[in-house]
C-alpha cells in the first residue's frame, strides 16, 4: 500500500480511498441485503411460528422447535445428516491424500498435469449426473456387482444403492476435487530440503513421513475435510437419487416441510442446519490453527 | 544429481508400485460414473444391465423428441450466463475495493462477503421462496438472477482478491499519471494482468449455476425448470437411459468446456487451479 500513500497521502487520501471503496462495494452490499438478509432473517422469524390443523399460524411460539428436540423422527434425520457428512469426508480424506501424495511425487509434469486435470474435470458435469451414474455403476445388476460375483466374493447382489453407502461414495466423489487440491497445495508448499536432511541423516521413509510430511500437510488436510463436511451437510440431489428414501437428511426434510406449506418446521430443520455448519466452521478453524501449530 | 540417484535407488519399489496402483483405481473411481454413463446411453434395454446386452441408439431418439429438455436447456444457458455476467462485475468491483483501497475492517468485510459459501443452499432457495411469496414476488426471472448472482460471486470475490494480492500497482499509477481515466485504465492495464482468475471464476461461476437444483427448485413456475430440475424430475418418475443419453450430451459438453479451460491457461502450472477450489469460508 505504499503506492496509494505516496499518491493520496495523509488522512485525505485516506478518506477518499475509503470513500472509492464504499462506492465500489455498493453493489455487493445490496446484493447481499436483498437475496441474503432479508430472506434468511424472514426464514428465522417462520421458526417462530406453528403449524397446526394445515394452516400456518403467525403467532409467536417455540412450539416447532419443542417438537424438533422430541420428536423421535427429527432426531433421526439430525443423526443422519452428521452420520452422512462424516462418513463422506471420512472416505474422502482416504482417497485424496494418498492420490494427492502420489501427485506429488509423480516425476513427469504432463502426467501430473493430466492427473489433475481428470481430478477436476467432474467438477464440470452436473451433480444430477454424476450420481445417476452411480446409481447404475452401484445397482444390483451394475459392473461393480457384476465383477464380485465373477470373482466369487459374493452369492448374490450386495446391495450398494437405495441406501447409506451408496450415497457415501457418490458424496465423496462429488466433494473429491476440493479435498485433492487444498492436500496437494499444502504438500508442494513443503520445503523439500527438510525431507532431504531426515533422509540424509538416515530416517526411514515412515519416519520421515510421520514426523515430517504429515504434520506439515496437516493445515491442507483439515482445509480439505472443512470444505468437505460443511457441503455434505447441505447436499440434497445427492441423497435423494441415492438415498432411495432411505437416507433422511435434513435438505431432504426441509423439501418435503415446505412442499407441505410447513414452514415453520422447514425453518427450524434449516436453522439446525445452519448450526451445524456453523460449530463446524468454528471446530475446524480451532483445527486448522492447531495443526499450523504442531 | 548423483545424490538424488542414489537416494531414489534406495527406495523401495514396492511403495512406488503401490501408489501407482492407487492412482490407477482412483482414476477409475473419478471416472467411472461418467463411463457408465456413455456406455449405457447406447444400451437397447430400458433398464441398465452391465454388460449391456446390445446396442442401440433408440435413447438418443427418444431425447430428439423430449422438447422440454431442449427449453430447460435454454433457460439454464441464459440464466447462468446472465448470473455468470453480474457476478464477475459484482464480485471484481468487490475484491478491487477490497484489495486496492483496504476499506476500515476489510478482512471482515471479506468473510461476510465470502459467508453465503457456507449457508446450504436448501436454506437459501427456501428463505428467498418464502419471501417472494410474502411480497407478491413469485415468479419473477430476478429471483432466479439475483440468488444465483449471490451464489456464484463468492467465487469470484476469493480468487480475483487472490491474484490482485500480488498485483503490482505501480503500473496503474503510471497510467493514471500519464492522464489515463479510471476505468479504461483498469480494462487496459489491471484486467489482462488478472485475465486467467477472471476466467477460472467466471467459468466457475458458470458451473455453479447451470447445476443449481436447491436453490431453483421453489422459484420457477412448474413447467418452467432449468435443466438439471427436469433431469431430476425425470429420474424420480422414470429411469430408463433416456437421461444416460442426455448425460453423456452434457459429458461432451463438459469435455469441450475443460478444452477450452487448457487452451486458456496453456502452459501454466497447475498451481493456478489450486486457487479455484471452493473458497474458504
Amino acid at each position: 500500500m505504499a503506492a496509494s500513500s505516496r499518491r493520496d497521502g495523509g488522512a485525505a487520501g485516506r478518506a477518499k480511498a475509503e470513500r472509492s471503496a464504499w462506492v465500489l462495494l455498493t453493489p455487493m452490499c445490496l446484493l447481499m441485503a436483498v437475496a441474503f438478509i432479508l430472506p434468511v432473517g424472514l426464514f428465522l422469524l417462520y421458526s417462530f411460528y406453528r403449524f397446526r390443523g394445515g394452516r400456518l399460524e403467525e403467532t409467536f411460539t417455540l412450539e416447532t422447535y419443542w417438537r424438533f428436540m422430541t420428536d423421535e423422527l427429527y432426531l433421526i434425520t439430525i443423526y443422519d445428516t452428521l452420520q452422512l457428512a462424516v462418513l463422506a469426508t471420512l472416505l474422502c480424506l482416504v482417497i485424496s491424500y494418498p492420490l494427492a501424495y502420489a501427485m506429488w511425487r509423480m516425476r513427469s509434469p504432463g502426467l501430473q498435469k493430466l492427473i489433475a486435470f481428470i481430478v477436476f474435470a467432474p467438477v464440470l458435469v452436473s451433480v444430477v449426473v454424476r450420481s445417476y451414474g452411480w446409481t447404475v455403476v452401484l445397482a444390483d445388476q451394475g459392473p461393480v456387482n457384476f465383477i464380485l460375483t465373477r470373482l466369487g466374493l459374493t452369492s448374490g447382489p450386495v446391495s450398494l444403492v437405495y441406501n447409506m453407502t451408496g450415497t457415501v461414495i457418490s458424496l465423496a466423489h462429488v466433494f473429491l476435487p476440493f479435498v485433492v487440491f487444498p492436500i496437494l497445495a499444502s504438500m508442494l508448499r513443503l520445503d523439500p530440503t527438510l525431507r532431504e536432511a531426515a533422509e540424509d541423516l538416515g530416517a526411514s521413509w515412515w519416519k520421515t513421513f510421520r514426523s515430517i510430511t504429515l504434520p506439515l500437510t496437516l493445515p491442507g488436510v483439515v482445509a480439505g475435510a472443512q470444505i468437505c463436511f460443511t457441503l455434505s451437510l447441505g447436499s440434497f440431489v445427492t441423497p435423494a437419487i441415492l438415498g432411495g428414501g432411505r437416507v433422511l437428511v435434513l435438505p431432504i426434510q426441509i423439501y418435503t416441510a415446505t412442499s407441505d406449506i410447513n414452514w415453520p418446521v422447514a425453518a427450524v430443520g434449516g436453522l439446525c442446519l445452519l448450526v451445524m455448519a456453523f460449530i463446524a466452521v468454528v471446530a475446524f478453524g480451532r483445527l486448522s490453527q492447531y495443526s499450523e501449530a504442531v | 544429481m548423483a545424490a538424488r540417484i542414489a537416494r531414489a535407488g534406495r527406495l523401495p519399489a514396492w511403495r512406488h508400485l503401490a501408489l501407482g496402483i492407487f492412482t490407477v483405481a482412483a482414476v477409475v473411481f473419478i471416472l467411472a460414473p461418467l463411463v457408465i454413463v456413455i456406455l449405457t446411453s447406447f444400451s437397447a434395454q430400458s433398464y441398465a444391465i452391465f454388460p449391456p446386452e446390445g446396442y442401440s441408439l433408440r435413447w438418443y431418439a427418444n431425447l430428439a423428441a423430449q422438447t422440454t429438455f431442449y427449453v430447460a436447456a435454454l433457460r439454464s444457458l441464459i440464466l447462468a450466463l446472465v448470473a455468470t455476467a453480474a457476478s464477475l462485475v459484482i464480485g471484481t468491483m468487490t475484491a478491487y475495493a477490497l484489495v486496492r483501497y483496504r476499506p476500515r475492517g476489510h478482512s471482515a468485510l471479506k468473510a461476510i462477503f465470502l459467508s453465503p459459501v457456507v449457508l446450504p443452499k436448501m436454506v437459501l432457495g427456501v428463505a428467498v421462496f418464502m419471501l417472494v411469496i410474502k411480497i407478491g414476488f413469485y415468479g419473477s426471472s430476478w429471483n432466479l438472477v439475483l440468488t444465483h448472482t449471490l451464489i456464484c460471486v463468492p467465487f469470484v470475490i476469493a480468487i480475483v482478491a487472490a491474484s490482485l494480492a500480488n498485483f503490482d500497482w505501480s503500473l496503474q499509477e503510471a497510467a493514471l499519471d500519464l492522464g489515463s481515466k479510471p476505468l479504461p485504465t483498469f480494462l487496459k492495464v489491471i484486467l489482462p494482468q488478472i485475465s486467467v482468475s477472471v476466467f477460472i471464476s467466471g467459468l466457475l461461476a458458470f458451473v455453479t449455476s447451470f447445476d443449481q437444483v436447491e436453490t431453483t427448485m421453489f422459484l420457477m413456475r412448474p413447467g418452467e425448470s432449468t435443466l438439471p430440475i427436469e433431469m431430476f424430475l425425470y429420474l424420480q418418475r422414470w429411469q430408463d437411459p433416456t437421461i444416460a443419453a442426455l448425460s453423456s450430451v452434457l459429458i461432451v459438453f463438459a469435455i469441450f468446456l475443460l478444452v477450452m479451460t487448457s487452451l486458456v491457461l496453456g502452459r501454466r502450472k497447475i498451481t493456478t487451479l489450486q486457487t479455484s477450489a471452493e473458497p474458504q469460508p
